[in-house]
């Protein structure tokens, strides 16, 4: 299988944006959150790429998969940094996804919806969180340690939440990529 | 020429913000457009209509767009001063927007907002200033990543400290322990010892030929 990089005519537009470590487990661990929101979220995502003209740089799943695996929590994780490009795609396709999924986050973060009805979706996201979690990353890491003790509707995945429904949307990309490239305190 | 006056709405679902203007002509924008901004009224569920001049919503802006970048990065802090027109302020789980109207007769009002309303307020502003066919220049509002020290605050203390403590509290416990070992004494050699010591001829050189040894 070809290694398609993205290095290839640098888009002036796209800005230079290379993450750090603790911002490449934030950036997958968002995406995860996606699928945990959508059920068909690895097809979805793949659908964003298209419509937002990414194909070159993920012309298919896996290479898709091959990018999310920098993120060094993965139980399989690869080596190396994501290029601007690559980041900028999946910065944007997230806020794409975050965009398609609105609805849902509301439902989950509004004080206006039935007690018991949010505390049931939280439940189920956070089950799915887990699966996931469980299937893909390294549980022996520290982190995923304390991501899976956590409370359903715990800081943590309230965090993940939030973060998709204030980055959803064109209005989100440069927000979000601004806040992945803060320095580790 | 007939003036047609252009109303835009941006609707989610626990807010609304409509604008209202004109086309500038004179800066050759088409008759759809909005160059001049009349009026604007932003509703949100559960909370009085506001409504205000153009700068009113340019502080709301300045204001809540920020407000959410630093709650992106998990930074919970107040933005704007007080008696500010517009303020908004964390408030437990939610998010207080202050606002003090310039007229002395009109009191400061605030509105309570959860989270899925923050985001439904940022989103109706992001849209009105992606909206082409408003051609109004916004002020800019250019997100970058936040310095070391904004970050830091959202580490509580005690686990901003722990680390320090924890050594500071090792070099005391390794200090103290090294002062309570005891030293070794120096024992001076005794007479009889010194007295038996023989004094040994020096070793002839290797290199030395034999008949000098």
């Amino acid at each position: 299988m070809t290694d398609v990089t993205a290095e290839a005519a640098p888009d002036p537009s796209i800005p230079e944006a290379v993450l750090g470590r603790r911002a490449l487990e934030r950036l997958d661990l968002l995406l995860l959150t996606v699928e945990s929101l959508d059920l068909n979220g690895g097809e979805a995502m793949l659908w964003a790429t298209r419509q937002l003209g990414f194909e070159t740089i993920f012309p298919n799943r896996v290479e898709l998969w091959k990018r999310r695996c920098h993120n060094p929590l993965r139980r399989s994780t690869r080596r190396g940094q994501l290029s601007a490009v690559e980041t900028e795609a999946l910065i944007r396709i997230l806020c794409v996804m975050a965009d398609r999924l609105y609805p849902m986050l509301h439902q989950l973060l509004s004080s206006r919806e039935p007690e018991e009805l949010t505390r049931q979706r939280w439940g189920l996201v956070h089950q799915r969180l887990r699966d996931l979690i469980e299937e893909r990353m390294n549980l022996r890491r520290g982190a995923i340690q304390r991501f899976l003790g956590s409370e359903p509707e715990g800081p943590l995945q309230r965090q993940l939440v939030l973060t998709l429904a204030l980055a959803a949307g064109p209005g989100g990309v440069d927000r979000l990529r601004a806040s992945l490239l803060d320095p580790t305190p | 020429m007939v003036m047609l006056k252009q109303s835009y709405r941006y609707d989610q679902t626990t807010a609304r913000l409509e604008v209202e203007g004109l086309p500038d002509f004179s800066a050759g924008h088409a008759d759809q457009a909005i160059g001049i901004l009349s009026a604007w009224r932003l509703k949100i569920v559960g909370a009085s209509e506001l409504e205000g001049k153009r700068e009113h919503l340019e502080a709301l802006m300045a204001v809540v767009i920020p407000y959410v970048r630093l709650r992106l990065s998990g930074v919970v802090r107040a933005l704007g001063e007080l008696n500010d027109p517009v303020r908004l302020v964390p408030d437990g789980p939610q998010h207080r927007l202050d606002l003090t109207s310039g007229q002395p007769n009109i009191p400061p009002l605030s509105i309570q907002l959860d989270d899925a309303q923050l985001a439904d307020l940022v989103r109706c502003l992001d849209a009105l200033r992606a909206d082409g066919r408003v051609r109004l220049s916004w002020p800019a509002i250019e997100h970058q990543p936040l310095p070391r020290r904004d970050l830091v605050e959202k580490i509580p203390l005690m686990q901003r400290l722990t680390a320090p403590l924890l050594g500071g509290a090792t070099v005391v416990v390794l200090g103290v322990l090294g002062l309570l070992l005891p030293l070794p004494e120096a024992q001076a050699p005794k007479p009889e010892e010194a007295a038996e010591v023989k004094t040994e001829t020096p070793i002839s050189d290797p290199a030395q030929p034999d008949q000098e040894r």
